[in-house]
């Protein structure tokens, strides 16, 4: 890993000094012990602060997203030949590439306005399993060394083997390598163990509907409305919600636990085939809702009957994309023999 | 002032005998988070915990509040009231801080000019208890920065203090003093007191996190328009995380919903971090984009509440900075204000 964070900053410094891009997304560390955030570096010295390592858990695609559209709707009002393009470098593993799959398929922005170092990914902790597996005890300091986080709390110091709080999004994951990029910073990793990529879906499956429901109620019960997972997920782009529409108002904004339900019901569905597994909404969700059920039996779903896997590959375009005869239709006249479960 | 030492594990046995007679509003486990809920029958409080996941603030400024409720009706509309939301309750095992926050809050929702019969009925029926913070420190709060102290019973009616073997109880206000038959009659002794100072004292000691934020509001009044403000919002998601899970933020958004002729006035919590915030009823926003916003924020905890009522709207509880999704940390940014010129 550090020599992949070495590689990922040369490349860094090597876009920055050639002026290759504008910005450059990448991680730092964060101000707490065992964590990383987001950063955005314009200049090739600010290179050095880039860190790559198990603690970098969000999918950057959005900060792409966010400042490319940003900056197009900042030249709407400059005459045609005058306007500039930005070029935005990111840093970016398997599903943060396949969310600018997505992007460019959605044609959100052009492949030359993004240049793409990719890291090979071996998975990212899951901080609340971090947590967890201190008792919940504070970190007063924190370091990982190699595949082992050290931890200092009030209790002592713990050892934590990574393996065993790798985000359960990593654990199964299939795209860890990324799809598309221009420098690649470092080897492939080995592959996780996509074989059970479906298995807690399927499961879940075979519970019987009220369950099912139950389950979706007590989850949905803990939402405080605050949006993170909307925020943070790279598919989430329109450019004003559904939610905060006011004519008409599809949905109440108060707590009443329905309109908590259909603003995650709707969620949910606009994710059909854009859903990356990249587990950011369920990083960042404060209250730990377990949005990772519901978006990966929709990806299930998508898999079963359109064949296709969101951003693993620029030619396969999103099954609501696209248009093709022989699509699989019998769900939605006859949805009890469609060919998935009901 | 009446003083009482308790064993600590009655605690919650006290919790749920008053729970008998009135609402309580206790820190209880569910599942991954500690959350301050309506303590209900067979429910176990916890009062080992660090800090609570959400603030308590709900009960006093709930999530949405009824303002009112109308009917339209052929001889034209008619409005109704809505009947104040009035029990008895005791807020058990709020953080000092927590405790603090009502101090604030009610410095806005019961000013001599504007009151908020809303807040302050359900703020005068409940009794806080408040359980001092023995045992700093933990990594992301600082109330010792922003007037607050670990061992503090501002805002509290009554204040539990883990002093070694014992917690002692002392009734700081007559609404506290109502409680005192719940707490035994073992009476404190001076040594206790002393415990306490010693404890206080370690509690303070040990928080590592130490600004002079008081100093910051020039600072920030005199960079309104500084390129500082253009580097602190840009990893940030514009999601609600900090304000809806802060003690003292407040600001709130009414709408109406109608559903055929029958129609209610909600006052819902609102996020300086959303893009609706401020936004006029033309599509105009003075706060246009995530750099407005987030001044708005720094300014309004930090600036104009002092301005308007002499105190900085930070507690220092530190749950923003723990659960901000990107780590935007508002120590470094008052920090880092201190540096402007």
């Amino acid at each position: 890993m550090e020599n992949i964070e070495k590689k990922m900053r040369e490349e860094a410094r090597r876009l920055l000094e050639e002026k290759r891009v504008d910005v450059l997304i990448g991680y730092e560390a964060g101000t707490l012990p065992l964590t990383a955030t987001p950063c955005f570096i314009t200049a090739p010295e600010e290179a050095e602060r880039l860190v790559w390592n198990r603690f970098c858990n969000h999918n950057l695609a959005k900060y792409v997203h966010d400042v490319i559209s940003q900056h197009r709707n900042s030249q709407k009002r400059v005459k045609p030949e005058d306007r500039k393009k930005k070029v935005v470098g990111v840093v970016a593993r398997g599903c943060t590439t396949r969310s600018i799959v997505i992007h460019l398929q959605e044609r959100q922005y052009g492949r030359d306005e993004v240049v793409i170092i990719g890291v090979p990914c071996t998975g990212y902790a899951d901080r609340r399993k971090v947590s967890q597996a201190l008792g919940g005890e504070a970190v007063l300091e924190g370091a990982l060394e190699g595949d082992v986080i050290r931890a200092v709390t009030e209790g002592g110091e713990k050892k934590i083997a990574v393996a065993d709080v790798l985000a359960d999004n990593c654990r199964t994951c299939r795209f860890n390598n990324p799809i598309i990029s221009d420098v690649m910073a470092g080897e492939a990793a080995p592959p996780m163990n996509p074989e059970a990529e479906y298995d807690e879906v399927t499961a879940f499956e075979n519970l019987p509907i009220e369950e099912r429901w139950a389950y979706f109620v007590k989850e949905m019960g803990k939402c405080i409305r605050c949006y993170a997972c909307r925020q943070a997920c790279p598919s989430c782009y329109c450019p004003v919600c559904f939610v905060e529409q006011s004519r008409p108002a599809w949905v109440g904004i108060s707590d009443d636990p329905s309109d908590t339900q259909v603003f995650q019901i709707m969620r949910l569905y606009h994710m059909v085939g854009r859903c990356v597994d990249c587990g950011s909404c369920v990083s960042v969700c404060p209250m730990g809702v377990d949005l990772r059920k519901f978006l990966k039996k929709l990806d299930k779903d998508a898999f079963e009957l359109f064949q296709n896997r969101a951003g693993s590959s620029l030619e396969d375009l999103p099954p609501l994309s696209r248009h093709r005869e022989n699509d699989n239709e019998d769900f939605i006249y006859h949805p009890e023999i469609g060919g998935h479960n009901t | 002032m009446e003083k009482r030492l308790i064993k600590k594990e009655a605690l919650a046995g006290i919790a749920k005998r008053i729970a008998e007679d009135v609402t309580v509003y206790a820190p209880v486990r569910v599942e991954e988070n500690v959350l301050f809920k309506v303590l209900e029958k067979g429910e176990e409080p916890l009062f080992t915990y660090q800090n609570s996941k959400n603030a308590p603030k709900n009960f006093f400024f709930p999530r949405s509040e009824v303002m009112l409720r109308y009917t339209r009706t052929p001889k034209g509309v008619e409005f109704t009231a809505e009947e104040l939301f009035a029990r008895d309750g005791v807020l058990m095992g709020a953080r000092p801080c927590d405790a603090r926050s009502f101090v604030l809050l009610d410095m806005l929702f019961d000013q001599e000019k504007y009151k908020d019969p809303y807040y302050i009925e359900k703020r005068n029926r409940t009794t806080v208890v408040s359980l001092a913070c023995a045992k700093p420190p933990y990594r992301e709060c600082f109330c010792t920065s922003v007037g607050g102290h670990p061992v503090d019973d501002k805002g509290a009616d009554v204040l539990i203090t883990d002093i070694g073997d014992v917690f002692l109880v002392e009734f700081v206000t007559p609404k506290g003093e109502k409680l005192l038959k719940y707490f035994g009659d073992q009476k404190a002794d001076a040594a206790s007191e002393e415990k306490k100072a010693a404890v206080a004292a370690a509690a303070e000691a040990a928080l590592t996190w130490k600004i002079a934020t008081h100093e910051v509001k020039e600072k920030l009044d005199r960079n309104f328009n500084s390129p500082f403000w253009d580097g602190i919002h840009k990893k940030c998601l514009a999601c609600g995380t900090c304000t809806f899970l802060c003690p003292t933020c407040h600001c709130f958004d009414i709408s109406d919903e109608m559903k055929y002729d029958d129609g209610r006035r909600l006052r819902n919590w609102d996020s300086c971090m959303f893009p609706l915030f401020t936004k006029e009823t033309s599509g105009h926003n003075p706060r246009p984009t995530q750099k407005e916003r987030w001044r708005q924020r720094v300014m309004h905890k930090f600036s104009y509440y002092p301005e308007n009522f002499g105190a900085i709207a930070c507690v220092g509880c530190g749950r923003c900075v723990q659960s901000c999704p990107v780590n935007i940390d508002i120590r470094k940014i008052v920090a880092e204000a201190m540096e402007l010129a």
